[in-house]
């Protein structure tokens, strides 16, 4: 499949995806999500990249773009969070939606995951500031984050079908939970989009009282 | 009130702001709800296009766009934003409230739907993907459209020039109308030469029983052979997706059509009678064979001459392949290249109508002029295969034909009773000038007709352009030149092109010798995809720009990789128009 089609067919679920209700921030994920959406599939997709706790009590899933200048901005105060908090979990949904250079971006990203890299690509592609990011401006970053070059773009092309099929899962867990734009960060059974370090520390803390009044 | 009590309703306060904190930050709103459009035709007829964003929200400048349904870019005045410079935005100009942007009138179409693309952000922290809709010109309705263009397009593959497109619309006549002008002006550029010499030889042979009756129906079966190739090359494209004519450009063809015309040659030296069999000739004439040349043979000559010699019909099969693409009407297509052939061919059936009366009716003059379009045919020969031969071989074919010719007349002239005098010195010319050739092609010059110049003593040594020209034929090769290219930050020029172009060379010749046009190309980046040797390397970068053939010159933006908008050109240029492709491409 050439990158064409892959992001003809990205466009194409991004598109089709469901303009759901407006969900009440309150409501649980698992209530949010209603009957026809696996809230473990978005949980715990065994293909997604994760950081932090791996047995942590709280769980993140950031829906993320490289081309976004409010995931950029509260980047640094998540990996605060999940660093010093110590008992988070922190999924990676790669959502590239606003430019197509971040399509580009997410198949490195997660081609990088194949030998165990996806951090440090991450971080290499949000660390550059700005939203206009050309394709050429990424591949460079992520050559320079030391990540092995011939392995990357040997998966690239032999993980492609795996690459795009994770992107579309993840676009579709989007569209069915009606999320709208970038960034958007599920913590425990709260959803929400930009915050500051404070504003993560609260809503983990409410995540946890949540998740222990259950 | 005990403390204890009082404690906890605190917090109970705390925790309850802070949850209304949050859910605002979550409640997230559709980029629809946040962002509204649209649209009104104002007085003087330009389109008035209206955003409204809600508090709290706003749209990029450089996000707006308008476009037509075939991904063309409609002219769009926005007014100047706020000015925005964030670490992680960057730089940009940003609308808050109502925006109103203009395509002005005779920019906009009158009716028919166009294609708005907008995008924005949240201030709280959400970025919406961009919108795209569809409004309805007649109605004033706005639909969600499927997208188009930026950003779901991959960089290096833009839609392909539409422009031509218009001429399919409005009635079938109009088209083939269109399409017969077309083929007019076609046949006033180098694409038709070829044919004058063949279509002369042809009658040639046909020799003193031609009349210009005869001469018409001959050239007018040529010609419409001709079209009917031009309209078969349009049905083998729409359906295989190959341009047939590039495909017959390989050493294989030409050199079998190279062979056609050694035989054509040696059939005019008077070797042997060249005729198709009796009853082939007899079936396609009519019943009247040998009645001053056959039908059939100049059939089977315009059909195969339209196909392999003249390989310049890249824009209009561009034009009529987009349309089939469109429509799927593949007959409107096919009819619409045929008109194009029939436009082509006009002129030269009034050629061999009233050229056949020139043409001397017999004796010494009749011979002489055969033997001379037998030499005619060689150098058709060797025209042919020069774009699959070396260079210095073709110059050393040239100047051995040159030497042959001269020796050939010069013999005939020295033999008769009465010499004159012009026949001997065109020989001695003839034959020295091969002479020259065959000497420089030794030396490794390559192209006679510089050469000629170059004894001229007019010409001198034209410099080439100092502009860093990569030439690449495959894809792996073309991304190479490109990334490099990019890195240097100055506009792209990719140009597709190939040895037996004959537009190609002349636009080589004319509009990129400019003197302007030069200055400029130095300050710009040019990638030359070459397509002389097809194979599926050469399709492959054909197909990743919907480039039907040569010439195709386009500008990639060096910044975006993405191909400039409206700065394509197929097919023969001006210096004008180039011009003001290199100024939208930033050069």
């Amino acid at each position: 499949m050439n990158r064409r089609t892959l992001i003809s067919r990205l466009a194409g679920l991004s598109a089709s995806g469901i303009l759901a209700a407006i969900c009440p921030a309150l409501v649980g994920i698992p209530a949010a999500l209603g009957q026809e959406v696996d809230s473990d599939a978005i949980l715990n997709d065994p293909e997604a990249p994760t950081a932090g706790n791996p047995k942590g009590d709280v769980t993140i899933v950031a829906f993320l773009d490289y081309n976004c200048p409010f995931c950029k901005k509260s980047a640094p105060d998540l990996d605060r969070i999940v660093k010093t908090d110590g008992k988070i979990r922190l999924v990676y949904k790669d959502w590239p939606i606003l430019t197509e250079a971040s399509v580009y971006g997410a198949q490195l990203a997660i081609a990088a995951h194949y030998q165990a890299q996806y951090d440090a690509v991450h971080h290499a592609l949000m660390g550059i500031p700005g939203m206009r990011i050309s394709k050429e401006t990424m591949l460079e970053a992520v050559k320079a984050s030391g990540v092995d070059m011939v392995r990357l773009q040997a998966d690239l092309g032999a993980r492609a079908d795996a690459i795009t099929a994770l992107l579309r899962r993840n676009l579709a867990q989007a569209d069915s939970i009606g999320l709208q734009g970038t960034p958007a960060y599920l913590v425990g059974p709260f959803r929400t989009s930009t915050l500051d370090y404070a504003g993560f520390k609260q809503i983990v803390t409410d995540a946890r009282a949540k998740q222990a009044a259950k | 009130m005990s403390r204890p009590f009082l404690a906890a309703l605190a917090s109970l306060v705390l925790y309850l702001m802070t949850l209304a904190g949050v859910a605002s930050a979550a409640t997230q709103r559709s980029a629809d709800e946040v962002f509204r459009l649209g649209v009104e035709r104002a007085a003087d007829h330009s389109l008035v296009l209206t955003w409204t964003a809600l508090p709290g929200h706003y749209l990029y400048r450089e996000s707006l766009k308008a476009q037509r349904p075939d991904g063309t870019r409609l002219a769009l005045v926005t007014p100047a934003g706020e000015q925005k410079d964030d670490l992680n935005f960057g730089p940009t100009e940003i609308y808050h409230g109502q925006t109103q942007a203009l395509i002005p009138a005779g920019g906009a179409p009158a009716t028919g739907t166009i294609i708005v693309t907008y995008q924005g952000c949240a201030e709280q922290g959400i970025c919406y993907p961009p919108i795209v809709k569809s409004l309805d010109l007649a109605t004033g309705a706005v639909a969600k459209a499927a997208p188009i263009g930026v950003p779901e397009r991959s960089p290096a593959a833009a839609a392909p020039a539409a422009a031509p497109a218009g001429l399919f619309s409005g009635s079938l006549a109009l088209t083939l109308a269109s399409f017969l002008g077309f083929g007019l002006l076609l046949s006033l550029t180098p694409c038709i030469f070829p044919m004058i010499p063949i279509l002369s030889g042809m009658l040639a042979q046909a020799g003193g029983r031609l009349s210009a009756r005869r001469g018409l129906v001959l050239s007018g079966v040529y010609v419409l052979a001709m079209a009917l190739a031009y309209a078969a090359l349009g049905v083998a494209a729409a359906l295989s997706g190959r341009n047939l004519q590039i495909a017959l450009q390989t050493p294989l063809a030409l050199g079998l059509m190279s062979l056609v015309f050694v035989a054509l040659a040696l059939s005019m030296f008077g070797l042997f009678d060249l005729q198709l069999p009796q009853s082939w000739s007899t079936r396609l004439a009519g019943g009247k064979p040998g009645r001053g040349g056959s039908l059939g043979g100049a059939a089977m000559l315009g059909f195969t001459a339209a196909l392999i010699v003249g390989p310049c019909v890249t824009p209009p099969l561009a034009a009529a392949l987009i349309y089939v693409a469109q429509t799927g009407d593949m007959a409107r297509g096919a009819a619409a290249l045929f008109a194009l052939g029939l436009g082509m061919g006009l002129p030269l059936v009034l050629f061999g109508t009233f050229g056949a009366r020139i043409l001397p009716r017999s004796g010494p003059w009749l011979v002489k002029a055969k033997q001379g379009f037998g030499f005619v045919f060689i150098g058709l020969a060797i025209w042919m295969l020069a774009r699959v031969l070396p260079a210095d071989v073709t110059l050393a074919l040239w100047g051995l034909l040159a030497i042959a010719g001269g020796a050939w007349f010069g013999a005939y002239a020295l033999i008769r009773d009465h010499l004159r005098l012009l026949p001997p010195l065109l020989a001695v010319a003839l034959a020295l000038y091969g002479l020259v050739l065959v000497g420089a092609a030794a030396t490794g010059r390559q192209d006679p007709l510089r050469l000629a110049m170059r004894l001229d003593g007019a010409g001198a040594v034209e410099p080439e352009s100092t502009a860093a020209v990569r030439v690449v034929s495959t894809s792996a090769a073309f991304d190479a030149a490109l990334a490099e290219a990019r890195a240097a930050s100055r506009p792209i020029l990719v140009d597709f092109t190939a040895d037996w172009c004959t537009i190609c060379r002349e636009i080589d010749r004319t509009v990129m010798r400019d003197p302007a046009i030069r200055a400029r190309l130095d300050t710009i980046t040019i990638i030359r995809a070459d397509l002389t040797v097809y194979g599926s390397d050469g399709q492959a970068l054909m197909d990743r720009f919907g480039v039907v053939g040569p010439p195709t010159l386009l500008f990639i933006d060096a910044g975006s990789g993405r191909e400039v908008d409206e700065a394509r050109t197929t097919g023969a240029t001006t210096v004008d128009a180039f011009s003001a492709m290199l100024a939208k491409a930033g050069a």
